[in-house]
């Protein structure tokens, strides 16, 4: 492609052209060359060898043998595996909206506040579970969810017992969402809070003259103005959840019973703990795959809601 | 509804005021998980399981730390997970910025290929990747080994992609005037572009140093001698033979989780401006 633009530049300058053009390429190369190296030796190296481990039957220790698409064919009969794809929904199911909507109330009423001192201490406050060491808060929400906890002092105050969140098939999944919510609103937070500072006052300020209510105003025109930003945390959020893994560990290790065994679990037991490695990258594939379909949905959607400029 | 629109200033009075109310509310949800750990990581095991629970500690223990230092080598995985983090971090930047360089601003043979698969790295889901490359370290002869932390992570295509979108907001009037002197591209990288952007360099850094910290489960996986892990897997052995003990749980987390919040107090910024120009978490 150099060459052929090099080709074009008029006669006159033509060597000279032609060597800056070649010495230009040649320190691409080189700066871009030992990042290349290392994504090309551990991520497109990795994800080929990947995509044919999931076509054998590899257990990690003896030779692979090929099973062709024997693994695909078990992934879609494996009734562990649906339901805990069927989990893994439930969760982002509660955690995304909620998540949404939290970090969304809570950024448009930082960005009403005058003070920028106070606007910052609580996008600051907001922002700490997310420098934190996952596993620490993960133990710590695990302490505050027992029956005895703080999470249920005040039912326990008004003469409810209230449940060993963790413990129980019923509420396991949602007080996962809850401490995923309370760990990741806050880079929601801070993207919703950029987006809404670009919104144009002028808007607003037209609209109040019109005499219209708080909440039309952000019905009619601050979602509409944030839209595509609602959109970018939206897949961020789905992408998370759908393979929401450390918390699950930490907490629960998919339990009690399979109660928790979210579908990013079930693999990472598949491949490390019965060490059926083939099969495990072919779910992991599957996942993937869901993954793709479900942005390039999203994607299509989003031309009837999103709004840009 | 019409007295409201006679009387906008204690409507609008009123209105900040309950804006202020429910985010104090917000934060005190984000703020009483931590108050309860530190509590708790200073009470008598007697007092921790108490019923109603205490606000503060009737006699404050260091019991607590000295069981998680007498169980886990906490400070030597502290040290452990703190020189891998900072080395690969920086690492990340050396191999980062000339890369982001190169691909904001230089044309040469297939830029855009070379580009994508920084991006495919940096969207493929771990499940894909973690077993081929384990299998790589194993054959390597780096299980075990710091090598099998540090090596795979040396390239990190989200700094890449940080710097390079910072790299193509710069001006390039400045680096031309220095090719037109005859200068060379790394001149332009070294005198120019790496001097201007030391706010992103460091918000990079920071990003990526934060991520390492925080990760647990490539370490889980490769590493397996105590006096070689990192913390967040050290916490979780700490569970492991500890699930009774909540106070000596709740000192580890404490320890492991206060130094980065007070690190953060003071860095906020940078870390904040990244967060909002990378628009994915930190």
């Amino acid at each position: 492609m150099t060459a052929s633009t090099a080709t074009k530049t008029p006669d006159k300058h033509r060597s000279k052209g032609s060597s800056l053009r070649r010495e230009e390429a040649m320190w691409g190369l080189a700066l871009i060359l030992p990042s290349t190296l290392g994504i090309l030796v551990f991520a497109i190296l990795p994800i080929l060898g990947s995509f044919g481990i999931s076509f054998t039957d590899w257990g990690g220790l003896s030779l692979p043998n090929w099973t062709g698409l024997e693994n695909y064919k078990q992934a879609l009969g494996d009734s562990k595996a649906i339901e805990s794809i069927e989990r893994t929904l439930i969760f982002t199911v509660i955690s995304v909206p909620l998540g949404l909507v939290v970090a969304i109330v809570l950024a448009s009423l930082i960005q009403n506040l005058k003070l920028e001192k106070v606007k910052t201490f609580f996008r600051t406050l907001y922002y700490l579970p997310m420098v934190t060491i996952g596993v620490a808060t993960a133990l710590l929400f695990k302490v505050l969810f027992t029956a005895q906890g703080p999470i249920n002092l005040p039912l326990n105050l008004l003469g409810i017992q209230g449940p060993a969140w963790l413990d129980s098939p019923d509420t396991v999944l949602t007080a996962i969402a809850i401490y995923s919510v309370w760990q990741g609103a806050g880079s929601s937070i801070i993207l919703f809070m950029a987006a809404l500072a670009n919104v144009p006052k002028e808007l607003y300020e037209a609209a109040q003259i019109d005499g219209a209510q708080p909440l039309r105003l952000f019905w009619h025109i601050t979602l509409p103005m944030i839209s595509p930003t609602i959109f970018l945390v939206l897949i961020l959020s789905l992408i998370g959840s759908l393979q929401v893994f450390e918390a699950v560990l930490v907490m629960t290790k998919g339990g009690p019973g399979d109660s928790s065994m979210t579908i990013a679990m079930y693999i990472y037991k598949t491949g490390f703990n019965y060490f059926k490695m083939g099969y495990a990258t072919a779910l992991a594939w599957l996942l993937s795959l869901a993954l793709v379909v479900l942005i390039v949905l999203q994607w299509r959607l989003q031309k009837s809601w999103v709004h840009y400029e | 509804m019409n007295n409201s629109v006679n009387n906008p200033a204690p409507k609008a009075r009123r209105e900040r005021w309950s804006i202020v109310v429910v985010l104090t509310l917000g934060s005190i949800l984000i703020f009483v998980p931590f108050y309860w750990m530190i509590t708790m990581a200073f009470k008598t095991p007697d007092e921790a399981y108490r019923w109603p629970p205490t606000l503060l500690p009737e006699t404050w223990t260091l019991e607590n730390f000295k069981g998680l230092f007498n169980t886990i080598p906490f400070l030597r995985m502290f040290w452990n997970s703190f020189w891998t983090s900072f080395l690969i971090a920086s690492l990340n930047i050396l191999t980062g910025a000339p890369a982001a360089y190169a691909f904001a601003r230089l044309r040469f043979p297939g830029k855009s290929t070379w580009f994508g698969t920084h991006l495919l790295s940096m969207i493929v889901p771990w499940q894909i990747t973690i077993i081929p490359v384990f299998l790589l370290i194993r054959a390597f002869g780096w299980y075990d080994s710091y090598m099998a932390l540090i090596v795979p992570s040396i390239a990190n295509g989200f700094s890449v992609f940080m710097l390079y979108q910072f790299f193509r907001s710069l001006p390039k009037s400045l680096e031309e005037s220095v090719l037109i002197d005859g200068g060379s591209w790394f001149t332009a990288l070294r005198h120019i572009a790496l001097p201007t952007s030391s706010g992103a360099l460091a918000a990079a850094w920071l990003l990526a140093f934060l991520g390492n910290w925080q990760s647990f489960l490539w370490p889980l996986i490769v590493l397996q001698s105590e006096e070689k892990m990192v913390l967040p897997v050290g916490l979780l052995y700490l569970q492991n033979q500890f699930s009774v003990n909540v106070p000596v749980l709740m000192a580890g987390a404490t320890l492991s989780v206060l130094p980065t919040i007070v690190a953060y107090i003071f860095l906020q910024r940078y870390l904040t401006d990244a967060a909002i120009t990378s628009g994915v978490k930190g």
